[in-house]
């Protein structure tokens, strides 16, 4: 925690720099909007069903790992088999992490320890007294959306990335062909603003609607239903289904245009991987930044099935060792591309869960957790926030079976990342409206 | 003759002065060319014979009679027109006069004969044109639902724009729709069956035709609608069924039809599902929804199981057809059935762990919590929700305007601890020694083994608490009827079954009324949670219903993929013909591939949460529609492939007729005027998938596309295209 030297550094050198105009928030916008380098791209990688943080990042000194190892029971991972994590030697994580551990011992990737919704900082003493919380807290989709939306509850109707689109988009995306925003794991809060959606993508399917008549009866019948979504039918729904449908025709064309006009990457994505299949089309897209006219994009994408309740350690080990190796392809990508210093990758998640196991070989719903942001751009090698004290019933403990009171807000996690993207501090309230609440809207490690 | 007509431009002169002098002036001198050639012995005329008037549609016989001429040949015209025209009338040669289409502004006509032989001389009579004798050759009443008033169309002959319809004796405001069609709105006391109808012909020759019966039956857009709600897609055949037995005529045929079960997967599995059993599972899955004879029943089966969620992305395949069974036959029972069963049922204990779970404490030196899976998802997706909800679904507020939460997590763990001990049966379906009993048995209920059963007390929903030392199933039974019994369940689970079924978006009052019904069916044991009045009350209620006349603005629904491909499918009536076609070993899972790039295949969401939220707002409005949460621009672009290879005939081992010979096809060329014709094929369109109300502005503008196309099943393929991509149809409404 604490402002991160490195980020104050750069905004201090652009004042420095004597440009005038960065003391002005649209001239500020409209100078670092310049230029090809200066392209920037958000990856979000949703883990649904709350990942369990307790064994993704572990204490590995003698004491944090026995105690680990004691109260989790079934559940402990053999200390044998954790990944050490030679850039912070006290922790290392789950065995099916080894490309995160490479990208964090290359400082290419950071930990943010004990992350989650909150309204303002909160004690567990506030916890108790039940004052100022997140809206049902354990609950999935209300954890989810509140993540996503970085609101004090699930039914505000935009999310943080569509508020950054909605204040970002004119500035840094004019003439764009599509919009800021690109979903490949379908439409999520986190995407939605009051004025922009999002383009949403079916990895591997750019190619446009299939079409089975003749050329010239393909281009009619397109032209007709076309003009079939343009009449007022007085019903709400169809007028949303014309909507959506209206600009999946521009979509489609306007990315198959794109897409087809480069050359493949020749980064290898694991196979029968779904994360993978998702973050292989974002850098796709990511490949024709300039035909599409962007120089902000935020993705979001994400795999579910990490609420285990019962049979945790079989299913989780193979939901991380699905996910370690598409990040690890998707930082290559970025690489190949020449813009792993422009694309800043981070997960989000609903919750972590109990420390404490139950009695199925699982856990259960939890609260705060922690989570990892890969990308040239972070300050990596280290752990931002603060790690909990492990013990049930002990100080972090919202009650008795190891559910954290997050030491950092989820708000704060978004706000960090939303700065480097290019949001100014004037703009900052106004997505993230609870983050006056917090001691720092920037937690350095991006 | 060469005499007589010598002087032609004095002909010209006569036959003008002869018009002008009109009718009924038999042997005029002035134009008789008397004074040549010396006096006649008798003076020459022309006589016309035949009746005074003439119905419209029938003829009238003329003759001329010539004398003082050597010839009796006449030539005849109408109002001094050779031979007459169509506004007048015509008159063939031989004097046959056919009165013109509609009564002349000016009536009677003139017939006149002009003798061939001294072209000046004339004879006239006048004819009284009469309306025609209307005759009924049948007539229908068609009613929508809950109307008190029908459509009565009246087919026959004889009918003029002043007809006039005559409903139980009583005049009607009537409309001409053409000499063999009229229609008018009747009023329909309630269980009016038949209605006797009549015709009234107004003057000149004003008649009454004979009285008929016109059976009332229930109109096409309530009939269609009602099959789109309640079923996996409406056929032309259904439709008329419906129309026939009326909407509660079908409803009591549909819930007394015996259900239709998914056999138990063979052991070994047959060859499709032999190192995997879920494309086995599908196949049964798609075959019930687009054959099986009790559709509603399949219907709220899959609404129940897109909100008691399991999936065999972690269920054996086994397990969900046992579990499919088991909603499908609690479908129309009670819903403390429903809870029941689901609760014991292996698949969903697999699924949220119910499955397996131990009594809490101290395990292997470990504290151990009770796994709250179930016990948290059953209140908060399947039963209760988590906020307090008054009758009408909206949610009670405190005091500040917060929400009440249902639950705590204190009470979440009383729950969990409530669902333990429960493992699989034995093989028949008894106690098992061991706990877990790994050895699998998915068709029968769970059974407990009291060991692992926690049995101190619990504090359950509203301070209702299970006593210390009671057995699994005494707590479970506790559990479960404090869960039923909570206020919540009824707006809860109505408001999404009526989402499910009819509308995304029903009124506060449309839900209440569910919901009354949910918690008394109205018999006089007043049982709650009846859940065959609950579907009937759904299906029947005027805001359902209010769409068979007009669609509100909030109407309807998206057609979720699997819906969307089972209604065009049933639409157009494709056909199994893979491998085993009738041979009853088909294997009906190939239209899952096609749904599952959108976002769908049975049974297979990727968490309890379903394929989408029964919560989802559309983004950048307040608008709750829950199918939206997989419509995108990406899925979209996927349901026009899917348009396309539906219209294509492409789903593999299935076959659709779009050819010229199809009755589609046949429609679209009947007359060879292709815009008669498109316009017949679009409308057939409309009935079958937009209940006959398909807007007039996208009705022209397909015909004007597809009368374009000369090849028949092109025009066919197209057509069915534009519809089915539109999102008129998408939007089911």
């Amino acid at each position: 925690m604490g402002l991160n030297r490195r980020s104050f550094i750069k905004y201090a050198s652009l004042a420095a720099a004597g440009n005038a105009a960065a003391l002005r928030p649209f001239g500020a916008l409209n100078a670092l909007a310049q230029g090809a380098s200066s392209y920037k791209a958000l990856v979000c990688v949703f883990l649904f069903g709350g990942n369990d943080a307790n064994n993704t990042l572990i204490q590995f000194d003698t004491a944090g790992y026995n105690n680990y190892s004691t109260i989790r029971g079934p559940l402990a991972i053999p200390q044998s088999q954790l990944l050490q994590l030679s850039a912070l030697p006290n922790f290392a994580l789950n065995p099916n992490l080894p490309d995160i551990q490479t990208l964090f011992d290359n400082k290419n990737a950071a930990f943010v320890a004990n992350v989650g919704t909150l309204i303002e900082p909160t004690t567990k003493a506030q916890f108790k007294a039940g004052t100022d919380l997140p809206t049902n807290l354990f609950s999935h989709p209300d954890q989810q959306l509140e993540w996503q939306n970085a609101s004090a509850s699930g039914s505000t109707s935009t999310g943080w990335a569509g508020r950054i689109a909605d204040t970002l988009n004119a500035s840094y995306n004019p003439g764009a062909s599509v919009p800021m925003i690109t979903s490949v794991a379908g439409d999520t809060l986190f995407c939605n603003g009051s004025a922009s959606t999002p383009v949403s993508v079916s990895p591997g399917n750019l190619s446009g609607a299939q079409c089975s008549e003749g050329t010239t009866e393909c281009n009619a019948q397109k032209a007709t239903a076309q003009a079939l979504l343009s009449f007022d039918s007085g019903l709400t729904l169809v007028q949303a289904d014309n909507s959506i449908t209206s600009n999946a025709y521009n979509y489609a064309q306007t990315l198959t245009a794109a897409t087809q006009s480069v050359t493949p990457l020749m980064t290898v994505f694991p196979a029968n991987n779904a994360l993978a299949a998702q973050l292989k089309q974002i850098a796709q897209i990511i490949q024709v930044r300039a035909a599409l006219g962007v120089t902000r994009q935020i993705f979001f994408c994400g795999i579910g099935n990490f609420d285990t309740h019962a049979d945790q350690l079989a299913l989780q080990n193979a939901l991380l060792a699905s996910i370690s190796p598409a990040l690890a392809a998707f930082y290559a990508a970025t690489v190949e591309m020449g813009v792993q210093n422009s694309v800043t990758t981070f997960t989000m998640s609903d919750f972590s869960r109990t420390f404490q196991p139950n009695s199925n070989t699982g856990s259960d719903h939890a609260w705060g957790s922690h989570h990892i942001v890969i990308g040239g751009a972070v300050n990596g090698g280290q752990m931002y926030g603060t790690f909990p004290t492990l013990a049930l019933n002990g100080p972090d403990d919202s009650g008795t079976n190891g559910r954290w009171v997050p030491s950092t807000g989820s708000v704060q996690y978004a706000a960090t990342l939303a700065s480097w993207f290019g949001v100014s501090t004037a703009q900052m309230p106004s997505i993230f409206p609870n983050i006056g609440s917090f001691s720092t809207a920037n937690l350095g490690f991006v | 003759m060469a005499t007589r007509i010598g002087l032609r431009f004095s002909r010209n002169c006569l036959r003008l002065v002869c018009g002008l002098l009109g009718v009924g002036v038999l042997g005029l001198a002035g134009c008789g060319g008397s004074g040549q050639n010396g006096p006649p012995i008798t003076q020459p005329q022309v006589t016309v014979s035949g009746g005074a008037q003439v119905r419209l549609g029938s003829t009238a016989q003329f003759t001329a009679t010539v004398t003082g001429e050597t010839s009796s040949a006449v030539t005849w015209q109408v109002n001094g027109v050779n031979g007459g025209s169509a506004a007048v009338g015509t008159i063939s040669a031989a004097g046959l006069y056919t009165p013109p289409v509609t009564i002349p502004a000016a009536n009677p006509v003139s017939i006149t004969a002009v003798s061939v032989a001294a072209p000046t001389l004339t004879g006239s009579a006048n004819e009284l044109i009469w309306n025609p004798l209307p005759a009924v050759t049948s007539a229908v009443v068609s009613q929508n639902y809950g109307a008190t008033s029908g459509l009565l169309t009246v087919m026959g002959t004889g009918f003029v724009s002043g007809s006039q319809v005559q409903a139980a004796g009583t005049s009607q405001t009537t409309t001409f729709v053409s000499a063999t069609q009229l229609q008018a709105t009747v009023p329909l006391g309630t269980g009016v069956a038949t209605v006797s109808v009549d015709v009234v012909n107004p003057d000149p020759g004003g008649t009454t035709s004979t009285v008929a019966s016109a059976q009332v039956q229930t109109s096409l857009e309530s009939a269609s609608r009602l099959l789109d709600q309640a079923t996996f897609g409406p056929t032309l055949t259904d439709i008329a069924h419906v129309q026939t037995v009326g909407l509660q005529g079908y409803l009591n045929e549909q819930f007394a039809m015996t259900p239709t079960l998914e056999p138990d997967i063979a052991t070994p599995p047959p060859a499709l599902c032999a190192t995997n059993t879920i494309p086995c599972q599908q196949a049964e899955w798609w075959q019930a929804a687009l054959t099986a004879p009790d559709q509603l029943r399949q219907r709220v089966a899959f609404a129940m199981s897109e909100m008691f969620v399991i999936s065999t992305n972690s269920d054996n395949a086994r397990a969900v057809t046992t579990y499919q069974n088991t909603l499908v036959n609690d479908a129309f029972g009670n819903f403390y059935t429903m809870m029941k069963d689901v609760t014991l049922s292996p698949g969903m204990g697999a699924y949220l762990n119910m499955l397996n779970s131990a009594k809490p404490g101290t395990i292997g030196g470990v504290l151990q919590i009770a796994n709250e899976n179930y016990g948290r998802e059953f209140m908060q997706l399947f039963t209760t929700g988590i906020d307090m909800l008054n009758q009408d679904g909206s949610p009670q507020l405190d005091s500040n305007g917060n929400p009440i939460p249902v639950y705590t997590e204190t009470q979440v763990q009383a729950f969990a601890r409530v669902y333990t001990g429960w493992t699989y049966a034995t093989a028949s379906g008894g106690i098992p020694a061991n706990f877990p009993n790994n050895t699998p048995n998915y068709d029968a209920p769970m059974a407990a083994v009291e060991s692992q059963h926690d049995m101190n007390s619990k504090t359950l929903l509203n301070g209702t608490t299970l006593p210390a030392g009671q057995s699994s199933s005494q707590d479970l039974t506790g559990a479960l009827t404090n869960i039923f019994n909570h206020t919540n369940v009824g707006p809860f689970v109505c408001r999404q079954l009526i989402q499910h079924l009819v509308t995304s978006n029903p009124s506060p009052a449309y839900v209440s009324r569910i919901a009354a019904v949910f918690a008394n069916d109205g018999s006089v044991q007043a049982v709650r949670g009846n859940l065959q009045a609950v579907v009937q009350a759904i299906l029947l209620d005027p805001e359902a219903r209010a769409g068979d006349a007009n669609p509100s603005p909030s109407d309807g629904h998206l057609r979720e993929p699997l819906l969307y491909m089972t209604d065009v499918m049933r639409g157009l009536g494709f056909t199994f013909t893979g491998g085993g076609a009738g041979t009853g070993a088909e294997y009906y899972n190939s239209p899952g591939n096609y749904t599952t790039a959108l976002g769908e295949k049975p049974y297979t969401s990727g968490a309890v949460f379903n394929f989408f939220p029964p919560n989802y707002v559309i983004p950048g409005t307040t608008t709750n529609a829950p199918e939206f949460g997989i419509e995108n621009t990406a899925a979209a672009i996927l349901r026009l492939t899917l348009a396309d290879n539906l219209v294509y005939n492409r789903i593999t081992d299935f076959s659709v007729d779009l050819s010229a010979t199809s009755a589609l096809g046949m429609t679209a060329s009947a007359t060879g005027n292709a815009t008669t014709d498109s316009t017949n094929l679009v409308n057939a369109l409309s009935n079958i998938f937009m209940h006959g109300q398909m807007p007039a502005q996208m009705q022209t503008d397909i015909v004007n596309h597809v009368a374009t196309l000369t090849n028949i099943p092109e025009r066919v393929r197209v057509a069915t295209y534009l519809v089915i991509t539109s999102s008129l149809y998408k939007i089911e409404h």
